[in-house]
């Protein structure tokens, strides 16, 4: 039996209420002040903290206590090639999620708390603490900017007027066959007024925080390879219950698991048709394939 | 004028900012799904009829209380005719972010400087949708919210201003072909790569006015651009110096440049007793740029 719509609200009450009165504080005094601190992951530019591992332990001790049934993903917890995401309900968590911004100081690191079932996310939560931005949602019972039910203006959506997220990310190895010189190049393509020439492209430094921005509607789409499960997982439900879509950033992959790692979010605030033309012009202008 | 004649020019720039501009920008952000094309311009560089109207409003404002003072907007400019004087003049850009104002991107600003001897002394950027006012004029340090801001114990709390360490702000702006796309994005390249600068990452918010505002909040490094007008930085240049921040060309070897260079490299301050970690971040950045920026 899948959870109920109901039981979903509840689980949604849950991590916003554990977002807001334990894990936002902690996220916000910390921030800028460990820059000395953090050690290097993959490379240097990949920045873990002390705190992002703090913060991920006081989730699942919470999580565990009160769903002891549920499995429990986390970006600090994780083990490349070993963590599966299975049928049963899965908590799927990004301690803080913006490391960079965390250990800069740059007010675009939050907290991103999804449930996935069926390998589907059906409950999300996202905090910006600096900013005081809860994103939530759940399966069947919309999607909330705090206290405040996100209702997308309907309007026309077009790849020349739009504006669109996009990141440098961690991985910057050129090379013909790398996928940073397939997003050098895609970026390129579409700002081009030969190309997409779009309206522009924002960066914030959080892919969770990008998702929110498009399910809210102040960003038309976000474009993305390379991120991780608890990066998207509970954006894309906010995203699906604010009316958006979630496609793979290849073309033609229409239908993606959680853990593709190449995701285009597009927004809602028009008819699917809309979004269908619009995600097949935004894939005319990828360059190659991104591949994880 | 002294620094006391500055400081109520500040505030009253504030109220009018906080009180009448704010207002108009929130409610109207993410309404406007027509808006015109500037002039001779290309399809990603637009404007609203809002803007105009801020700008008579702003207009309005700062010509009863200060009659003797110019005025340069964005709206009213005239490209070959405006010229900066060494009057006092207020440089205005009525709201800054025009893109992000029609798509309800949280980062539209009203953006309001004072030159004098054509050097920014006064300066006042209000965010209404993150609700944040920062203003400064020169001598009188910088406030956030009306409140002062301690920018030394901030960047004592930053890590050290080094190139491979910082985060970036980059736009590309409405330039969308010719020399200057292409060496934009090709420095951009250059900064990300590993073999490049290899900076921590780049971030763009689609607004001069609040990157230059963020950089002397301590949240980001540095600004590079080509392409924006006086109105873009003049606010945020003064706000900026303030903080021990600088501001230089975005070409190499270009030290010492006017508010209306169209090219820009703005840098934060650094700790005391490292400022020549600023000048070698500036050489540092520099050698990362591909080709020139050039504008007319």
């Amino acid at each position: 039996m899948p959870l109920s719509k109901q039981e979903l609200k509840e689980i949604e009450t849950t991590l916003v209420k554990l977002l807001r009165e334990e894990i936002g504080p902690i996220v916000k005094t910390h921030t800028g002040t460990n820059f000395s601190s953090y050690d290097d992951k993959a490379n240097e530019v990949d920045l873990v903290t002390v705190v992002d591992k703090q913060v991920e332990a006081i989730i699942k001790k919470e999580l565990n206590a009160k769903y002891p049934n549920f499995k429990f993903i986390g970006e600090e917890s994780y083990v490349v090639g070993e963590t599966k995401i299975t049928a049963d309900p899965t908590f799927i968590v990004d301690p803080i999620d913006g490391t960079t911004n965390f250990i800069h100081g740059y007010p675009y690191s939050c907290t991103s708390l999804g449930l996935a079932e069926n390998g589907k996310p059906v409950v999300g939560a996202v905090y910006n603490p600096h900013l005081d931005q809860l994103f939530h949602g759940s399966k069947g019972n919309g999607a909330y900017l705090n206290e405040k039910k996100i209702d997308v203006k309907k309007r026309p959506l077009t790849l020349q007027k739009s504006v669109v997220g996009l990141e440098g990310g961690a991985e910057r190895t050129e090379g013909p066959d790398g996928n940073f010189d397939k997003k050098m190049a895609t970026y390129k393509n579409l700002l081009s007024d030969k190309g997409g020439y779009v309206h522009g492209f924002r960066s914030v430094g959080s892919a969770a925080m990008n998702m929110c921005y498009v399910a809210a509607g102040m960003l038309d789409s976000y474009w993305e390879g390379g991120c991780w499960a608890w990066d998207v997982c509970a954006g894309w439900c906010i995203l699906e219950e604010a009316g958006g879509r979630m496609v793979g950033g290849n073309k033609d992959e229409w239908q993606i698991p959680v853990d593709r790692r190449c995701y285009f979010a597009i927004r809602g605030g028009c008819g699917e048709e809309e979004q269908t033309a619009y995600v097949k012009s935004f894939w005319s202008q990828v360059e190659g394939r991104l591949e994880y | 004028m002294t620094p006391s004649d500055l400081l109520s020019i500040e505030k009253f720039v504030c109220d009018l900012a906080t009180n009448k501009v704010g207002p108009i920008i929130k409610s109207k952000s993410g309404t406007q799904q027509t808006y015109d094309l500037k002039t001779g311009s290309r399809k990603v560089d637009i404007v609203t009829v809002i803007d105009k109207q801020v700008e008579k409003l702003i207009w309005g404002e700062l010509r009863a209380e200060y009659p003797d003072f110019k005025f340069i907007g964005e709206e009213s400019y005239m490209k070959g005719v405006t010229r900066i004087t060494e009057e006092p003049t207020f440089i205005v850009d009525p709201i800054d972010g025009t893109t992000n104002f029609v798509h309800d991107f949280p980062f539209s600003c009203t953006s309001i400087g004072l030159t004098v001897d054509k050097v920014p002394v006064m300066g006042v950027i209000y965010n209404p949708h993150l609700d944040l006012l920062i203003s400064a004029s020169k001598g009188n340090g910088v406030r956030i919210n009306g409140k002062d801001f301690d920018y030394k114990e901030k960047i004592e709390g930053m890590g050290p201003l080094i190139l491979n360490k910082s985060v970036v702000a980059l736009q590309p702006g409405s330039a969308r072909e010719g020399n200057n796309f292409k060496c934009k994005l090709a420095t951009f390249e250059n900064l990300l790569a590993c073999d490049g600068g290899f900076i921590h990452g780049f971030r763009n918010l689609g607004s001069s006015a609040m990157t230059m505002a963020y950089i002397a909040m301590g949240y980001l490094d540095c600004y590079w651009d080509g392409g924006c007008y006086s109105w873009d930085v003049c606010a945020g240049w003064c706000i900026l110096n303030e903080t021990g921040g600088r501001v230089v060309g975005a070409n190499q070897s270009e030290w010492d440049i006017g508010v209306d260079n169209r090219t820009y490299l703005a840098v934060r301050g650094t700790k005391i007793g490292s400022e020549e970690d600023q000048t070698k971040y500036i050489e540092d950045f520099w050698g990362c740029v591909k080709g020139k920026l050039e504008y007319d």
